[in-house]
């Protein structure tokens, strides 16, 4: 038997950290991200989905027409997971995405000057407020962005871009930091 | 970014978040003459001027949408689901 074992460790573990007093950007614990599929014609689902995240610890953030995400900082038992997918049959269906996507914070009141730099999605609060998600690419990496505060945003990147993607968002705040 | 492309999911992006396939012809019947599926799958008009394209938006909502553009001014006079063109033809 070979000796090799594969570690898992934190796709971001290894990066400078990155703060000023205009911008923070921090990688967020990797805990539970699950890909909600509706299918076709199911009506209401995000109430269905409320109905079954725990309200004041899983966020459910629209990704595009009949698909969600549903987040969790904690990673999810096994136990719980396979319960959660049961009850989303047979209207929907989810794919445990929690090593498969990676999630980076960016905040500040520089943070949405140095997204800008990479997406053409507007910022503007009016037009994007608190708690709406779109996916988008930033420079050539699409990504999940939702704002999540006033000033932060949540990003959620591919595991395999969450260090490149770092490395670009580091660049594009370097004037701000 | 210059070109933008109006999503009817996510709105205005660039069009590079997007994968355009060419031309949204009406596909024959599954047992069509070798002559009209020749035409589908070959030949292409290449208009100056009013065009329907299907583009995928490949680094946004990942949903084909049916673009009716102009290709001399790139003015967008259309842009829908492919999924609900599909069925709104389906009912006429
Ligand atoms: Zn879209």
């Amino acid at each position: 038997m070979s000796e090799f074992r594969p570690t898992l460790r934190p796709a971001l573990a290894t990066k400078q950290a990155v703060a000023s007093a205009a911008l923070k950007l921090s990688p967020l614990p990797e805990g539970t991200i699950v890909h909600v599929l509706a299918r076709p014609g199911e009506q209401d689902v995000v109430s269905f989905l409320g109905s079954l995240a725990k309200p004041a610890a899983h966020a459910v953030r629209p990704v595009s027409p009949g698909q969600w995400f549903i987040v969790h900082e904690e990673p999810m038992p096994h136990k719980e997971m396979k319960s959660l997918f049961a009850a989303l049959e047979p209207r929907a269906t989810g794919v445990d995405q929690s090593h498969g996507r990676v999630r980076i914070r960016i905040e500040g009141k520089m943070a949405s000057r140095a997204l800008s730099k990479g997406t053409a999605v507007d910022l503007d609060p009016s037009a994007f407020p608190v708690g709406q998600s779109a996916v988008t690419l930033i420079g050539h990496i699409a990504a999940h962005v939702t704002r999540v505060g006033p000033e932060a945003f949540e990003i959620i990147v591919l595991r395999g871009f969450a260090e490149s993607l770092w490395d670009d968002l580091a660049r594009m705040s370097l004037e701000f930091t | 970014m210059a070109s933008l492309v109006p999503c009817p999911h996510c709105g205005q992006r660039p069009k590079e978040e997007f994968t355009i396939k060419g031309a949204a012809l009406a596909r024959p019947a599954a047992d069509a003459d070798a002559v009209d599926w020749f035409d589908y799958v070959y030949l292409r008009d290449n208009p100056r001027g009013a065009y329907e394209e299907y583009w995928h938006h490949t680094s946004g909502c990942r949903r084909w949408i049916v673009v009716t553009r102009d290709t001399v001014t790139h003015e967008v006079a259309a842009s829908r689901d492919a999924a609900d063109r599909a069925r709104s033809e389906a009912r006429t």
